[in-house]
């Protein structure tokens, strides 16, 4: 890990939009750094999120929520491996209907 | 016996006649209930190779072992006939309290075969049948014509019903039921108008006990609870119509009839703008603790419309035709209901007619009416209309995309997007491979609900975006999962409230029937189903060619978004669909080998013929 650190935009979808009142935020994260970093950082960010999405202990998402890196890929876990520009979706891992 | 009536009562409308037919635990621990034991009984009454206009063609409404266990969501049923789109098995499920007044009446499934020689309604009060007449009915809405058979019989009635598309005989025509609630998939309201039957209204008293009342009340508690935490959160909250601002995101938003894969104007009409500018409240189906449904309401100052919305209506009377005004979605939407007719196969029909006409094969606004282009709002309320009278263009289109393109032709058969004659729901499959498969191969066309395919999309456990063998097991796993929920009835967005849905379900099984099943008894079950749907289109003429998808989805990349440049290649989709058969234990022909049948408990049902 070198540490270095970056911006990420994340994506709000659903109640998370809702109860953060906008459409995106954005952090400044370790790259190299885990997805529960990513998480408290988001919870930093908007507090409201905690309960929604965010578990309360702030170590991850609640089941009902996931990640998504870029549109493309989906995120369930550990390394974040992320670059400068990414972008974090966040909505309901309940899908269809 | 617990659980269950342990009958079916058969209606023959021709002759006026009425009979009980038993169903002993065998059949019913086999196939359950729901679609399970409808297509049971659709292949039994069913004769192989009929039009499903004619009198022959059997309507069944069925109930399962958990109508009336006041468990959550277990107050469905489902509708099933041979389909007048696909000409293959049609099922369709609808929540709502006439499922547990038909059970209250003393059977476990209603079967209607024949025709009327004039408009009639159907009366059951406690397995007490009566042929009344309903000229007065004919022409009414749905809403209409569930308040005057109210106002005729007792507002204590509960009452299906069908409405000017269904009389006109609208293949995509729905049963509108309990205050609106539609069974849309598939046609069935265009078998009950082909049947001279306009509504029916039930009422029964008699209550079938369940074998250990005390723990399933026990259970039952729990699982409420469990319907109100995360498992349920999206659908508690926004609702189905939370899709369309992530399926836009990820590019699996169908647009401008599957030309498009993200659409311009989501952000106006998607779950979030809705919640803000047209939400009225949120409600529940019967028996139901989730209460998923989002009513909404127009606020541009135009006639007023109020009505449910879900995703597949938002995206079908939206974003397929163009159209970005949630005013006019609304308005749609209750068009549809109050005609009662299929929003997904009504807006697809409407979207190949507005690219048919913008590529010179339609003519132009008939009588003065608007132009047929994507994103024209009185296009679509015109043509809807035309569609449920049957009138002008809407005589060519009420017999859906196939029927139409194979008309029209031009080409048009390469942009009549449907499976099998039925209209795809919306899940772009280029996108979401599983789900292209799920769509290619499921028994009633192009239905995302039987697999729910793109669970697997919609995770990490795949890539999306490229095709796998892997994906005929995860397809068939879920047809079976599927199938299980389908048949007790649960409805799907309990599913993640389950630790294990096979076990639990088995258990309460038991607690209801008192007969044993364990989680493998169940999920043979589920498999049993599929291979009986299977068996019945095996014997109405299906073939693999049957097994696919519509040449756009195998021949166009998408154009937008994310999944930019992201196609569907025929030998991918061959590669999977074979993938499948294999999990399935069938030939490569798709066929079921007599091993199988007998492995399953079918041979007795099927014979050899498949």
């Amino acid at each position: 890990m070198n540490g270095e650190r970056g911006a990420l935009t994340v994506e709000l979808f659903g109640m998370a939009r809702i109860s953060c009142g906008r459409r995106e935020l954005e952090i400044d994260v370790p790259l190299d750094g885990d997805m529960e970093g990513i998480v408290e950082a988001l919870a930093n960010a908007c507090p409201a999120l905690v309960g929604i999405a965010i578990r309360e202990d702030r170590t991850a998402l609640l089941d009902s929520y996931t990640f998504n890196l870029n549109g493309t890929t989906f995120v369930s876990g550990g390394e974040a491996r992320l670059r400068e520009g990414d972008r974090l979706l966040l909505f309901s891992s309940l899908a269809g209907g | 016996m617990y659980g269950y009536n342990g009958r079916a009562l058969v209606v023959d409308l021709t002759a006026r006649r009425t009979e009980w037919q038993p169903l002993d635990e065998d059949v019913l621990r086999r196939f359950i209930g729901g679609t399970g034991l409808g297509s049971y009984l659709l292949y039994e009454h069913c004769p192989p190779g009929i039009d499903p206009m004619s009198p022959e063609n059997p309507l069944i409404f069925v109930t399962s072992p958990l109508v009336g266990s006041r468990l959550t969501t277990s107050s469905k049923f489902a509708v099933l006939a041979k389909s007048p789109l696909t000409g293959f098995i049609g099922d369709s499920l609808s929540s709502s309290f006439l499922a547990t007044e038909l059970k209250k009446t003393g059977c476990d499934a209603l079967v209607i075969t024949g025709r009327s020689d004039s408009p009639t309604l159907l009366s059951i009060d406690d397995g007490d049948v009566e042929f009344l007449d309903a000229s007065d009915l004919v022409g009414l809405t749905t809403s209409q014509t569930e308040l005057a058979v109210k106002r005729r019989l007792g507002h204590r009635r509960k009452v299906a019903c069908i409405g000017p598309a269904g009389e006109n005989l609208v293949r995509f025509a729905s049963i509108s039921n309990d205050g609106g609630r539609q069974a849309g998939r598939t046609g069935p309201g265009a078998v009950m108008g082909s049947k001279n039957l306009k509504a029916i209204a039930l009422r029964g008293t008699r209550a079938v006990p369940a074998f250990d009342p005390d723990r399933l009340h026990e259970i039952g508690l729990d699982l409420t609870r469990r319907s109100l935490g995360p498992a349920t959160e999206k659908y508690r909250t926004l609702g189905t119509l939370a899709n369309v601002s992530v399926f836009n995101r990820l590019g699996t938003l169908p647009t401008r009839n599957f030309r498009e894969s993200t659409f311009e104007l989501a952000d106006r009409i998607d779950g979030e703008a809705l919640h803000e500018g047209h939400h009225v409240k949120n409600a529940h189906c019967a028996n139901c603790t989730i209460g998923c449904e989002q009513i909404v309401q127009t606020n541009d100052g135009g006639p007023t419309a109020r009505g449910r919305m879900e995703y597949e209506s938002g995206f079908a009377l939206g974003p397929l035709v163009g159209v970005g005004d949630p005013n006019a979605i609304i308005r749609a939407s209750r068009m549809c209901d109050e005609l009662g007719m299929d929003t997904i196969s009504a807006g697809a029909t409407v979207a190949w007619a507005m690219e048919s006409y913008e590529r010179g094969l339609l003519p132009s606004g008939e009588n003065g009416g608007p132009e047929l282009r994507f994103g024209s709002e009185d296009a679509l309320t015109s043509t809807l209309a035309s569609i449920g009278s049957r009138e002008g263009i809407g005589d060519l289109l009420a017999d859906g995309s196939r029927a139409a393109a194979q008309q029209v032709g031009g080409g048009s058969e390469g942009w009549a997007m449907h499976v099998k004659g039925l209209e795809m729901p919306g899940y772009e499959p280029r996108s979401l491979k599983t789900m292209a498969l799920g769509l290619a191969v499921s028994t009633r066309g192009a239905c995302h609900n039987r697999s729910s395919a793109y669970e697997a999309d919609f995770s990490a456990k795949v890539d999306r975006l490229e095709a796998g063998r892997e994906r005929g097991r995860i397809t068939m796993e879920g047809e079976d999962f599927g199938a299980v929920l389908d048949s007790l009835i649960w409805c799907k967005f309990l599913r993640k409230a389950f630790d294990n849905l096979y076990e639990e379900s088995a258990e309460i099984y038991g607690l209801v029937t008192g007969w044993g099943m364990d989680a493998d008894d169940l999920r043979l079950a589920g498999e049993r189903i599929n291979n009986l749907k299977k068996a019945f289109n095996i014997r109405e003429g299906w073939k693999r060619t049957d097994d696919t998808l519509p040449a756009r989805v195998l021949e166009e990349p998408l154009p937008t978004g994310v999944a930019k440049g992201a196609g569907l290649a025929p030998d991918d989709l061959d590669m999977m669909v074979g993938a499948y058969y294999e999990a399935r234990g069938w030939t490569e022909d798709g066929l079921i080998p007599e091993s199988k049948l007998r492995e399953l408990g079918l041979a007795d049902v099927v014979g050899s013929q498949v």
